[in-house]
């Protein structure tokens, strides 16, 4: 093809203080094409996302759009070019109606002045209606699906006739049957003539949708191919530049397949999110619960930890009946737990590292309430540069940190107690692939030593890669167990959606 | 290149790029000195304590009555209580909340105090303890229904504010209660030392909250539930007993404050502490609290309520209309927090 490209960005640099985020960066995308954008977590995806939106300005490098150079310094230069970004999170008010939320800022209005209702809900009723999407205009965005807000997103950017549309992971918080949708809607944006940027993990939707795929590594574009000439495995090579075997480690230490459960849970049930689960973790292993987002593992986790209610069920450590309700109860028993949600639920961001790690051990360090800032140091500096953390850092406030240092700072805050359970949620999100390995390794280290592990992981290949038995959960059931030496991708997805049977 | 080696790389830079000071594996005597007062002065309460000290300065000079010991004496005590207030609401700000009701509390055990030791007739050291037993009650309510019913701060205790102050003036009918006993009256307008006495009580209960705050396993749990109230709670930290303590602080320092107050003025009166919670909030929010949890400190407090009571005390050595002196306080806390939020931006 010589047709010439739609967008092209060339030599992009963008620096942050003592970070180099993205190297001499060339990303061009050619008229009613999507190109797949594929890379881990800090790859530096988001960062040229972020040039392109104009929310952020690139240090070097050129923009051109139809051959021109352009100058984006803000968004409203980027929305001038044609280019509409869907974020993660979407940009819609939910308490207005479908039509307000297309026509934002773009209201059309009557003779008088006011705003013509009727006018937009016809307006946006086409736009939609063009998409092949059934909502009304006169519903709430609040009360539909994730999916169809995406589509009310999308509908929004073509209103301003966007010809480049870019999705930043479009279907991460996504079921089955609603990604099918988007993907359908994407192939006919193609087909009308936009170009679609597509920014996902998932290399199945990746070689269902994409012409081509540009694949970041550490800041810089290690490569762009073809995806009818190339496999997932080419590209998945090229994402984490090594074997994936590395990454995640090998047992050590051979697993007791005797001893007694560490952590035993029973019927365990909670509402409408959980239903009768069961599994046990033995000391030493580490048993990983896998399944789709929403399948109330998390829920799970948190009712063992005492943090949410449970309607029934049992929870035994060291095969004793605890009744665990909150939090320092089940720490009392032993438990650790390092949540999903780094920012909101496990960080003090604006506090020193220090305070962060030894948050859960006050009573170790203090006497008559009053805190040894001398064994508070001391704490610190010793977990932090048992994890790699520089020592220097401990007095920083966490929110400063990286996303791989920010969970090694909970970690460490965990390790501290030393646990005999300990619960980790989604430990390695929006942790760059270095920093992975290294949270694999310790996992694996901390196993060793005899301690408990359950991981919750939606990552299938984090999933296989470092279980040594695997519970899949769904919809709030444990649908399935599966020893580590029996598991392949597809059984655990089949299992996680529930098809039956082979799934390719 | 392996990826280790290239985390080893960027860890530095991504580790450091916050920090303010560098902190040297080993310092020399003569380092840490340095680094010491590096951390002095730029703390976040060096320019407040800059700007108070100018104004000093300029007031000895301004007016021949600033530092005559009857003024310093009228603002000592001035400062003094409001500064027993400012600690306790520097406490609920911390957690991320705020107390309305601290001046309502102040009448509450003013008229109370009256009633107790006057109308009653029941010893002075009791019922100084009675009152005061009542306004931490204030606070335990405060407390319970904001953790529990999950009723936000500002809506209980704006409930609180006009519910304690109906009280107030229920119990008394609207009208001031006096005739307290002397001794009782050398708490508010006694000296020791040569010092007023509750500029010694506000001394104290300041030094007793510092170290609170920075030095005990409370205090840490107060800033941990201010920065992240879920992550506190998953680090095993009893956020509602946390909650429920810092306003029954709060309440109890607006008592003590209140006792002062009433033993100053010789009357129990359902009209004091009006405005009160304006001040104390103005007084924390000037020193650097933040409004959203977590930030914030004693010191800065103490200076804040230094900084708008003297400004009050400017204004009438230098003849300015009473009626002024809101104007200038309302531009003095919008200015404080504008200078703050411009330092930690350019940080």
């Amino acid at each position: 093809m010589t047709e010439p490209a739609l967008i092209s960005m060339r030599g992009i640099v963008k620096r942050y203080p003592g970070v180099t985020a993205l190297r001499d960066v060339e990303l061009s995308v050619r008229p009613g094409e999507v190109m797949a954008l594929v890379g881990e977590n800090g790859a530096g995806k988001s960062t040229l996302l972020k040039i392109l939106a104009g929310a952020a300005r690139a240090d070097e490098g050129t923009i051109e759009v139809s051959g021109v150079v352009r100058d984006i310094q803000a968004p409203r230069d980027s929305q001038a070019c044609g280019i509409a970004v869907i974020y993660q999170e979407l940009n819609l008010a939910n308490d207005l109606s479908v039509a307000e939320n297309i026509y934002v800022g773009r209201e059309i209005k009557n003779r008088f002045g006011l705003v013509d209702f009727r006018a937009m809900e016809r307006g946006a009723a086409a736009l939609l209606d063009s998409l092949g999407v059934t909502i009304s205009p006169q519903q709430l965005v609040g009360d539909l699906n994730i999916a169809l807000r995406q589509m009310v997103e999308i509908a929004k950017a073509l209103l301003v006739d966007a010809r480049i549309v870019v999705m930043d992971e479009p279907t991460s918080s996504l079921t089955e049957e609603e990604v099918e949708t988007l993907l359908e809607l994407v192939r006919k944006l193609r087909s009308n003539g936009v170009s679609v940027i597509y920014v996902s993990h998932r290399m199945r939707e990746i070689y269902e949708i994409a012409d081509r795929i540009t694949v970041m590594r550490d800041g810089a574009v290690v490569g762009v191919c073809e995806a009818s000439t190339t496999t997932p495995n080419d590209v998945v090579q090229m994402m984490v530049g090594r074997e994936l075997v590395d990454l995640y480690g090998v047992r050590s230490v051979p697993l007791d397949e005797t001893a007694a459960p560490a952590l035993e849970v029973k019927s365990l049930s909670s509402g409408d999110l959980l239903h009768d689960v069961s599994f046990a973790v033995r000391p030493g292993e580490i048993l990983v619960l896998a399944g789709l987002i929403g399948a109330g593992r998390s829920d799970a986790a948190l009712a063992i930890f005492g943090a949410a209610k449970r309607s029934g069920g049992e929870i035994l450590v060291s095969q004793k009946a605890l009744a665990l309700r909150t939090p320092t109860e089940a720490m009392d028993a032993g438990i650790g737990f390092v949540p999903e949600d780094r920012k909101h639920q496990g960080l003090f961001l604006g506090l020193p590292v220090r305070e962060n790690i030894s948050s859960a051990s006050l009573r170790a360090i203090s006497r008559l309430s009053i805190v040894s800032r001398r064994r508070d140091r001391d704490l610190a500096a010793h977990h932090s540069s048992q994890l790699g953390l520089r020592l220097s850092a401990i007095d920083v406030a966490a929110g400063t940190l990286s996303g791989g240092n920010q969970q090694k700072v909970v970690l460490a805050r965990w390790l501290a107690r030393k646990p005999r359970i300990l619960i980790l949620d989604e430990p390695t999100r929006g942790v760059d692939v270095g920093a992975k390995a290294e949270i694999y390794q310790l996992i694996r280290t901390i196993a060793a030593e005899g301690v408990a592990v359950l991981v919750i992981s939606s990552e299938l290949t984090e999933v296989l890669g470092i279980a040594d038995r695997i519970v899949v959960m769904r919809e709030g059931y444990g649908v399935g167990e599966l020893n580590a030496a029996d598991a392949t991708e597809k059984r655990v997805m089949a299992m996680a959606t529930g098809v039956e049977g082979d799934v390719s | 290149m392996t990826i280790n080696e290239v985390t080893a790389k960027k860890d530095p830079a991504s580790a450091g790029a916050g920090a303010a000071v560098p902190v040297p594996e080993r310092m020399t005597p003569g380092q840490r000195f340095r680094l010491r007062v590096r951390k002095i002065v730029g703390a976040r309460e060096a320019t407040l304590a800059g700007v108070v000290v100018l104004l000093v300065v300029y007031l000895s000079f301004a007016s021949p009555y600033f530092l005559t010991a009857g003024n310093l004496t009228v603002v000592g005590r001035q400062i003094a209580l409001a500064l027993i207030i400012s600690v306790g609401m520097t406490f609920v700000i911390l957690i991320g909340g705020i107390d309305l009701s601290v001046g309502s509390t102040v009448a509450l055990v003013s008229v109370l105090t009256g009633e107790f030791m006057v109308t009653i007739g029941i010893p002075p050291v009791l019922a100084v303890l009675f009152a005061l037993l009542g306004g931490a009650a204030v606070g335990l309510i405060n407390g319970v229904i904001n953790a529990y019913v999950g009723i936000p701060s500002f809506v209980v205790t704006l409930g609180m504010l006009a519910v304690a102050r109906g009280l107030s003036l229920g119990i008394t009918s609207g009208s001031t209660i006096s005739g307290f006993p002397p001794e009782f009256l050398n708490l508010g307008q006694g000296s020791a030392l040569g010092v007023p006495i509750p500029v010694w009580v506000a001394v104290v209960i300041a030094i007793v909250a510092h170290l609170v705050l920075t030095r005990t396993t409370f205090g840490r749990h107060i800033y941990f539930v201010g920065s992240n109230e879920e992550a506190a709670k998953l680090s095993g930290i009893r956020v509602r007993r946390v909650k429920i303590a810092v306003f029954v602080i709060s309440a109890s320092l607006a008592s003590v404050s209140g006792i002062l107050e009433t033993a100053r003025l010789s009357v129990g009166q359902p009209a004091a502490g009006n405005g009160y919670e304006l001040l104390a909030i103005g007084a924390a929010v000037i020193g650097g609290a933040s409004l959203f949890g977590g930030v914030g400190g004693i010191l800065g407090t103490a200076l804040g309520t230094s900084l708008l009571l003297l400004i009050q005390n400017a204004l009438i050595l230098l003849g300015i209309s009473a009626y002024w002196q809101q104007v200038f306080s309302g531009v003095i806390i919008v200015a404080a927090v504008a200078l703050n939020m411009w330092r930690r931006q350019r940080k």
